[in-house]
């Protein structure tokens, strides 16, 4: 393991500013080759994202920070494991934290109280879109979420910050699983095309 | 609100919201590994999921991406996934055979003179072995005798080397090692329960890849193993993972526990 000062690692202060898409998936393959100064500028840039979702399906502040620097840590370890031809750099990223924040909220004993914050779930979700005013990027993703059905935005709410299964989902909105598979799908690429991110081609 | 099964594909959008777990999961992973089309969908979903994520992007608590550099300062990376045919579980041993490309750094590592402390490990773990073993059809008493004795030969190699190691998500894992005998033996306390779908996997992490070492039986009484984990080689680490029941052929999810040997 190495996370030294490599001549060939660069300054990493301006990149950090605006890193997106292409050059954060150069400077993670940076930090698969174990260049420190690259895998501080991914943290950089990725920490906020990656800080702010699991907060928002952990919630307890504490336990969310520990699941953040466990993400933070295993985009360095797996960085070799990146490739760019699944997918964007950031896609991975989330995929990564969004597991792990899951994972947390799963393993916890704490399923009643779980159940109970499901049940006012609209406020959450309303933090969430509230605190996503501040960039045109969170405008879109708000917008893209009025576009679809009810039903279609609240089984990916639910999932996705609430961090519940397909069963859970479908219990909680009182519909059959079938159905909430089909939304969730739906209304995945529904969002997909309108963000205009990640066509299959 | 059980339905009729349905469509694997329609199945996309939950798993790529996380939102499938245990034998739903384990399913739709099956039905993957052999749709092409699925793997991209998923893929280009994770896009548009990512988004959903990154616009919950918060302003990270003092320190985070500090200590999260200092803990990578400690953290080995793994290597590349290589696409390499002819090494395929379970054929570990004929391809350890072939194995001249790997780097190999000696075995060195403080080898514990405490030749005292694995007898005393070895007293423990063949007790609880031999008292499985009693309990176990006849037909299968061969085959525990003989695993018994592979782990007999760990423990009591001249060489028995013994590293203790917390586990990320609960518990200490316990391995007594020897390079002379090529094998491990793993056992551990107080590891978490799982749901009956998933199971612990335990993996040799070499310069060339992982490898599945060893399915890691349901603890009994907070106490799992002893398990037995051979071909092991220069170079290598043991990683701790959590699998679908029944197993992987890589690990598919983080590592919980990772020793260098």
């Amino acid at each position: 393991m190495r996370l030294d000062d490599s001549p060939r690692s660069g300054r990493p202060g301006r990149a950090a500013g605006n890193t997106r898409g292409t050059e954060l998936s150069a400077l993670l393959g940076r930090a698969a080759r174990g260049d420190g100064d690259a895998f501080e500028a991914v943290c950089r840039h990725i920490a906020p994202p990656v800080f702010g979702m699991v907060r928002s399906v952990v919630r307890d502040l504490s336990q969310s920070e520990e699941v953040a620097q466990e993400v933070l840590v295993e985009v360095w370890q797996s960085a070799s494991r990146f490739d760019r031809s699944r997918g964007s750099a950031m896609a991975w990223v989330m995929t990564i934290a969004h597991r792990r924040a899951v994972d947390r909220v799963r393993s916890e004993h704490r399923l009643a109280e779980r159940e109970l914050r499901a049940a006012s779930f609209a406020v959450a979700y309303d933090d969430v879109v509230e605190e996503a005013e501040a960039s045109l990027d969170r405008e879109r993703v708000r917008r893209c979420l009025r576009s679809l059905t009810e039903l279609q935005r609240e089984a990916i709410t639910l999932a996705y910050y609430g961090g519940h299964t397909h069963r859970q989902v479908a219990e909680l909105l009182g519909v059959a699983i079938g159905t909430v598979s089909t939304r969730m799908r739906d209304g995945l690429i529904r969002l997909r095309d309108c963000m205009g991110v990640g066509r299959e081609d | 609100m059980r339905t009729r099964r349905p469509e694997p594909h329609t199945l996309a959008g939950a798993y790529a919201l996380d939102a499938l777990t245990g034998a739903d999961r384990t399913r739709f992973e099956r039905h993957l590994a052999r749709c092409e089309q699925c793997a991209r969908e998923i893929a280009s979903l994770r896009e548009a999921t990512a988004r959903l994520g990154a616009a919950a992007a918060a302003e990270p608590p003092a320190g985070l991406t500090e200590r999260a550099l200092a803990a990578a300062a400690r953290t080995r990376q793994l290597p590349p996934v290589t696409r390499d045919p002819a090494r395929r579980w379970p054929g570990r041993h004929a391809a350890a055979a072939g194995a001249a490309g790997r780097a190999v750094r000696p075995l060195r590592r403080a080898w514990m003179p405490r030749l005292a402390l694995a007898v005393a490990v070895a007293a423990v773990v063949l007790a609880g072995f031999l008292g499985l073993a009693a309990r176990s059809a006849q037909h299968q008493l061969q085959q525990d005798q003989s695993r018994s004795h592979g782990i007999a030969a760990v423990l009591t190699a001249r060489d028995a080397h013994m590293l203790t190691a917390p586990v990320r998500t609960g518990g200490t894992a316990t391995v007594v090692m020897s390079g002379r005998e090529h094998a491990l033996v793993f056992a551990a306390a107080g590891l978490r329960a799982l749901p009956s779908s998933r199971c612990y996997e335990l993996w040799l992490m070499g310069p060339a890849g992982d490898e599945p070492a060893a399915m890691v039986p349901t603890p009994r009484q907070g106490m799992t193993g002893p398990v037995l984990a051979s071909g092991l080689r220069a170079g290598d680490r043991l990683g701790l993972t959590v699998e679908p029941a029944g197993g992987s052929r890589r690990p598919t999810s983080p590592v919980i526990l990772q020793l260098a040997l």
